[in-house]
């Protein structure tokens, strides 16, 4: 099977950051003939319903991925529960803040 | 009590610019280049839509009557948009050129509205700053875009300002109001915005590698005369509401 070419322009991955100071989050793609048309394209693709401060865009190309034929690398041969952290009391607390925090924002 | 005459001429000008610019753009909807290009535009028209309906809300409150009747009850002769904005879309150049020049003569507008003597104006063109900063983003955006691109892409955008310019000069058609809102320090004379938008826009088309014609503005939207294609527009745009002005939707 082939894929058809892709007529389109290049393809950027667009992040978006909700408030100052919170991490960028990917929500999507645009297709865009610069860095600046992306951004321009972005804004109203991804931003105009959230609230935003803040949007990355990001030529697709420029990323260096992993390969899924390596998927199975990130597999556990042995049990490493140890490594997560809901062991820990602290959890529990914090989760607590966030349920809060969300209730608050939904009122 | 105080004669509002000519701050609602002023405000009629801006409402009817904005609510024809807006189905204007709201006609590339499902046409665009593009997919993202497409939604831009039609985000822009929801804006412009808005705007209008806010400068309809203050008409309102000055004793017109409520924002659809003014929209979608009157006739072409009781419009005071600018020819610029009832044209028909054309080309993609030609609604990217129409919608650069009109944005940024938005742009000095409303800063220059921003201080107003009418507060509720001059909040609304304090609110309307943000979406009118991206608009002027979007259209020197394409400008650069199709105008660096060099071959056709430039050639079309050239032809489409030299068809566009005359009619973007005719939105600073003065009106008989001009002295009274001047005086009353409603709003700078046309003349001076001109003179602002010039040193935005050139900037701009030059960096494109566009040239601005040497045209005469075309004049005549403030006072009511139009071209033709504005009652084409309306009779589409008002059929609905016309089919029963009284319907609640």
């Amino acid at each position: 099977m082939t894929t058809p070419a892709d007529t389109q322009w290049e393809l950027y991955e667009v992040f978006h950051q909700k408030a100052r100071g919170e991490h960028h989050v990917h929500v999507g793609a645009v297709h865009a003939s610069s860095p600046a048309m992306a951004l321009v394209l972005a804004k109203e693709q991804y931003a105009r319903r959230l609230a935003c401060v803040n949007l990355w865009v990001v030529r697709a190309r420029d990323i260096t991925a992993s390969d899924y034929a390596d998927a199975d690398m990130f597999e556990h041969a042995t049990d490493k529960s140890y490594r997560e952290a809901f062991g820990y009391r602290v959890v529990k607390k914090v989760r607590g803040i966030e349920a809060r925090g969300e209730h608050e924002a939904e009122s | 009590m105080e004669d509002t005459t000519a701050l609602k001429t002023l405000l009629f000008q801006l409402a009817d610019d904005e609510l024809i610019i807006g189905h204007r753009d709201a006609e590339w909807t499902g046409h665009g280049p593009i997919l993202e290009a497409d939604i831009a535009f039609s985000s822009m028209a929801q804006d412009e839509l808005g705007h209008a309906q806010v400068y309809y809300g203050l008409l309102h409150d000055l004793g017109e009557t409520e924002p659809d009747r003014l929209a979608f009850l009157r006739a072409a002769a009781d419009f005071r948009c600018a020819h610029l904005v009832e044209l028909p879309n054309g080309d993609w150049a030609f609604s990217s050129v129409r919608q650069f020049l009109y944005d940024a003569a938005e742009t000095v507008r409303l800063a220059a509205l921003a201080g107003s003597s009418f507060a509720p104006l001059a909040q609304a063109a304090r609110k309307f700053a943000g979406e009118e900063k991206y608009h002027l983003l979007h259209g020197r955006t394409w400008m650069q875009q199709l105008g660096q691109a060099g071959g056709e892409s430039r050639v079309r955008l050239q032809a489409a300002l030299d068809q566009a310019y005359p009619y973007a000069l005719g939105l600073f058609e003065p009106t008989d109001a001009e002295a009274a809102l001047a005086a009353r320090g409603l709003k700078p004379p046309e003349a001076e915005l001109q003179g602002h938008w010039e040193a935005l826009t050139r900037p701009v088309l030059a960096e494109a590698g566009l040239t601005p014609p040497k045209a005469a503005p075309v004049y005549g939207g403030r006072r009511g005369q139009h071209t033709p294609h504005l009652a084409a527009l309306l009779a589409d745009m008002q059929l609905v509401f016309r089919s029963d002005p009284e319907a609640s939707w």
